[in-house]
């Protein structure tokens, strides 16, 4: 501030304020926030804080509501209907008014916690009062972002130094309070009556007053012999300079008013890079290339950092599974304001708001695609850098450590005692390095640390990511999975193959069906639904059940004497007697099935898995909704997954099982039966695989003929039969480990370590997922009886109702099964 | 800011099955801080209904109600005003205003809140505001069968009751408002 530039302009005009504002804090954040120019005159710094406090109050009348007073002077005739207090109605006044009350409670049980070592500051009611206003003007301003915990944290330190900030000011008042005169009518000291002479005496913006010395014994000095400092409180706080009142910079008055316009830049950014408020929002960000919210791309950028600067430390708590939004999540949200004391975190603020916020340009040779927004700007990259900087700090204590827990207790509860300035000190440079470094593309990044995520939590939901399986699978690499898929459609072409061999009708409708499941339609008509409800049912009991194969086979050359049929296949005898019965579908398609899952087998045994469930969920799909088809893909993929290493070492083994089944259905030789149904058997199936190996494959494909040869016995009226059928599956439950598998033992022994421990809690899960399929299915068969009531055969509706009877037997069945794998 | 409802008569099951369908959507917990029912409600299952909206609930006997506990009169404060509830069916005449005077004088409150006329009253008089919220089911009363269902929603702030009248009259739900004063002396209806 130069006093002979101001000596020498008018008395009207307003002398250029110190630029640095050593003192007050909240003025420097103003600055550096965005809401007040920097150097500039102090009418101009007067009008802008006018202004927003203008708009503050504006905002503050329209959205706080009080339904009593009527809006728009309209208080004789508001339409009673809409704004009663009990209206339903979201427009009316009273709709709003208990929809913000709502709001508040949310903020007010935030606020009863803030800060409580400050207590004597934060918890009196006039600055809760203050701090609640302010977050809920936001919120209903931000309808988007609603109140997300930490907003009061991010608040709060701002009202501190606006409070901060007065308190010096009223203590430079009492310093000095003869230059702070309410001098209005211009005349001199001297020339004034003693009742003119106050004790709190201002200088007007001119200092031609103060230059000429005026005799005032009152006067210690003149204005221009105090700090730079001290004129420049004193300028800013004039009552009378520009905008008046509302122009005072520092003002208790409008501390309110202030802190909202500087938790609103803070929030959207002010037009730079970092707006906190993304770090709130839970979707990800328009222009964001790898999907996820903010807060966790930032951690990422976080973790980035570290991995350049400290790599073994990076790859250490990568290999525990710390993930970096764990700690950085409340990092980055509250910008450190849980990690340091308030005196330190309003130095740290300080460094972090003196970091220019605008975003910087991206060379052309860097991809700006690829590189993370938080390295847009400086402020982002300091903000970054002081986090690696922290971790940093505490390098030896989580580098000592084996466990992800402590390494988080330690992140989580920062030392308290730090050297702040060394803190300070290291971020800088690691700012520069954020800002400088080429970064690798955004994609890899995120592949990695996704993949890296998934192993770690399987609890950790992102919803960009289409399958997320919820067991150690995720360990698994991403190629595995496609050479799975390759494999699984490898085995579709096959089985379509095995398709032409059957009977034409029976092909037709089992195309048909296996188009449906492939593009997820539902357009079936409903008596083949109906049929396929109760098949689905059959099935999903069958499968679960583990089969006695003599009584198999027993059972089967009953069902032949029946059907009558001498088909190569004893299975497809069922089938066709089956098909008279209730139509052509289903022999054909077990008999289908039957062949194609021999050679799925052959591919995998998982795509047996997969594709009876799609086959069959799709029926069903209808009646469960679509949930139950991604529980598929993720269950098969499971399956597969399980099954991964078992399909290695039997794979040679694969080839000799295919001939067998067609001759006539040995227990042994029959490969797997997939399940037709849907998920719970299909999880069922692998981990009965896991637990007896490929054992227990001919078992399932037997069970699937069970479900048939049941089905055809309730629809001959033998209802009795598939009771007993059903009795025997369970008791064939504990037996099975000593039927079959002869020809695969070798190589069951060696897996069977590598997967039980897979197996034990999965089949907790499996239980579980089938009571919610069985639940899914009575209620699914409920809606049968109304559909096939409709439907116009003749003897199906007889046929249909035993055989949903049947259903209803078997899913009791189904449920007691679940409960043994449950107590398993 | 305190919303109390008063509503009465619902003859459930005797006269009538349930509320209508427009006021039980318009019934939502979570609004009104204090329930006060005239009686009659009959059963446990209206009383259990009427916790759900609010767990402050102040309830006296009506003839038909069976639940004999409830008591004959009842008197709360709410903010500035005092409250008083009774049935009605002990005061004789029914309905009678005078005679409702002298319970309101009895009981010395501001308000009283009266039914059994299945009959949506509210006057002011001398020394304070007698409000009938009319039978919540429109079941019949003991003199007429054409009975509009309604209830009443008061709401208090400081010295000052607005009473919304919320009734059902060929079937859509009309909502009418009036205000009364407390003085010192005696409220003033306006």
């Amino acid at each position: 501030m130069s006093k002979e530039i101001v000596k020498e302009e008018a008395p009207s005009s307003s002398p250029v304020v110190s630029g640095s504002f050593a003192s007050l804090r909240s003025v420097r954040w103003r600055i550096s926030l965005g809401i007040l120019p920097s150097s500039s005159s102090v009418d101009d710094l007067r009008r802008v804080t006018a202004d927003s406090r203008r708009r503050y109050a504006g905002l503050r009348r329209w959205l706080l509501v009080d339904p009593h007073v009527p809006k728009d002077g309209r208080s004789k005739s508001p339409d009673l209907v809409m704004d009663n207090p009990l209206s339903q109605n979201p427009d009316s006044t009273w709709g709003r008014f208990f929809r913000n009350a709502e709001l508040e409670k949310m903020v007010d049980h935030d606020l009863s916690r803030l800060y409580p070592e400050h207590g004597s500051y934060f918890q009196t009611p006039g600055c809760q009062g203050m701090l609640r206003r302010i977050l809920l003007l936001w919120c209903l301003r931000h309808p988007e972002y609603g109140y997300r915990q930490g907003m009061h944290e991010l608040l709060a330190p701002l009202l501190y130094v606006l409070h901060v900030d007065v308190e010096r000011l009223s203590e430079v008042r009492k310093l000095h309070e003869h230059h702070f005169i309410d001098k209005f009518d211009g005349l001199s000291f001297e020339e004034n009556d003693v009742t003119y002479n106050f004790d709190f005496k201002k200088f007007l913006d001119s200092m031609e007053d103060e230059i000429g010395s005026q005799g005032n014994s009152k006067k210690a000095r003149s204005l221009d012999e105090l700090d730079p400092e001290i004129q420049t409180i004193v300028l800013l706080s004039d009552t009378y300079g520009a905008e008046g009142e509302l122009g005072i910079v520092l003002s208790e008055k409008f501390t309110e008013h202030d802190a909202y316009c500087m938790f609103e830049a803070l929030m959207s950014g002010a037009h730079g890079s970092v707006a906190m408020a993304d770090f709130f929002s839970p979707i990800p960000a328009a222009q964001s290339q790898s999907g996820l919210p903010p807060v966790i791309e930032a951690s990422a950028a976080l973790y980035h950092l570290l991995s350049i600067v400290d790599s073994s430390l990076h790859s250490h708590l990568v290999e525990l599974g710390v993930e970096p939004q764990y700690f950085a999540l409340r990092w980055l949200r509250v910008l450190f304001g849980r990690e340091f004391s308030l005196q330190d975190l309003l130095v740290v603020w300080d460094e972090i708001f003196t970091a220019d916020n605008s975003p910087l340009e991206k060379d052309s040779g860097n991809d700006e695609n690829s590189s993370f927004k938080m390295f847009n700007s400086c402020r982002g990259a300091l903000i970054t850098a002081m986090a690696v900087s922290m971790i940093l700090y505490v390098r030896s204590s989580l580098l000592a450590t084996e466990n992800a827990t402590t390494c988080l207790q330690r992140l989580l509860n920062f030392p308290k005692t730090i050297n702040l300035r060394k803190l300070i000190a290291k971020a800088k440079p690691l700012q520069i390095l954020a800002l400088d470094s080429k970064i690798s593309p955004l994609s890899s990044i995120f592949d990695g640390s996704y993949n890296r995520s998934k192993s770690a939590v399987s609890g950790y939901n992102l919803s960009s990511h289409p399958v997320s399986p919820k067991t150690p699978l995720s360990l698994v690499p991403d190629s595995y999975w496609e050479e799975k898929w390759r494999v699984l459609h490898k085995a579709e072409e096959l089985k379509q193959d095995s398709l032409d061999k059957l009977s034409p009708s029976g092909k037709k409708r089992w195309s048909e069906k296996v188009k449906l499941v492939l593009s997820r339609t539902e357009s079936d008509p409903s008596p083949a639904r109906a049929e396929k409800y109760k098949k689905g049912h059959k099935s999903s009991v069958r499968r679960s059940l583990l089969d006695d194969l003599t009584r198999q086979l027993g059972l089967e050359e009953e069902d032949t004497e029946k059907g009558g049929c001498s088909d190569a296949s004893n299975l497809g005898d069922h089938h066709s007697t089956e098909a008279q019965v209730e139509g052509q579908q289903n022999d054909t398609n077990i008999g289908s099935i039957y062949r194609a899952e021999e050679r799925c087998e052959c591919g995998s045994g998982t795509v047996v898995s997969e594709e009876n469930s799609s086959i069959f969920s799709d029926p069903l799909s209808s009646g469960s909704g679509t949930n139950d088809h991604e529980n598929d893909t993720e269950k098969s993929s499971f399956a597969s997954n399980l099954s991964s290493d078992e399909n290695d070492d039997h794979h040679q083994s694969n080839p000799e099982d295919s001939p067998l089944p067609v001759s006539s259905p040995p227990p042994e030789g029959v490969p797997l039966n997939s399940p037709h149904e849907n998920e719970s058997s299909g999880k069922l199936v692998s981990a009965m695989k896991e637990r007896r190996h490929l054992s227990g494959r001919f078992q399932w494909l037997f069970r699937f003929g069970r479900n048939n040869v049941s089905q055809e016995a309730s629809d001959k009226g033998g209802t009795n039969e598939t009771a007993k059928s059903l009795n025997r599956d369970s008791k064939s439950n504990t037996a099975d480990s000593s039927v079959a598998g002869a020809s695969r033992n070798s190589s069951l022994a060696s897996l069977r370590d590598v997967v039980d421990q897979n197996v034990m809690g999965t089949l907790k899960n499996l239980g579980q997922s089938m009571l919610e399929h069985i639940q899914v299915l009575e209620s699914v068969f409920q809606q049968d009886r109304v559909q096939v009531g409709s439907v116009d055969n003749l003897g199906k509706s007889n046929l249909v109702g035993k055989g949903q009877v049947t259903a209803m037997t078997a899913l009791k069945e189904l449920r007691k099964i679940s409960n043994l794998l449950s107590e398993m | 800011m305190v919303l109390v409802l008063a509503i009465g008569d619902l003859n459930i099951p005797h006269r009538a099955p349930d509320l209508p369908p427009k006021f039980k959507s318009m019934l939502v917990p979570g609004k009104i801080q204090h329930i006060i029912c005239t009686g009659n409600l009959c059963i446990k299952e209206v009383h259990d209904y009427f916790k759900t909206l609010c767990p402050d609930l102040h309830i006296t006997r009506g003839e038909y109600d069976e639940d004999s506990r409830y008591p004959e009169n009842k008197t709360l404060t709410i903010g500035q005003f005092k409250l008083g509830i009774c049935h009605g069916h002990q005061v004789i005449p029914w309905g009678d205003l005078d005679s409702l005077a002298m319970v309101q004088r009895q009981l010395d409150v501001d308000i009283l809140v009266t039914g059994h006329t299945h009959q949506f009253k509210a006057y002011k008089h001398e020394g304070g505001v007698v409000i009938n919220p009319g039978s919540a089911t429109g079941a019949y009363s003991s003199f007429t069968y054409d009975v509009n269902p309604s209830f009443v929603l008061m709401d208090i702030d400081g010295l000052r009751v607005v009473v919304y009248v919320y009734e059902l009259i060929d079937g859509e739900v009309k909502v009418d408002k009036i205000d009364f004063k407390k003085t010192a002396t005696a409220p003033s209806a306006h």
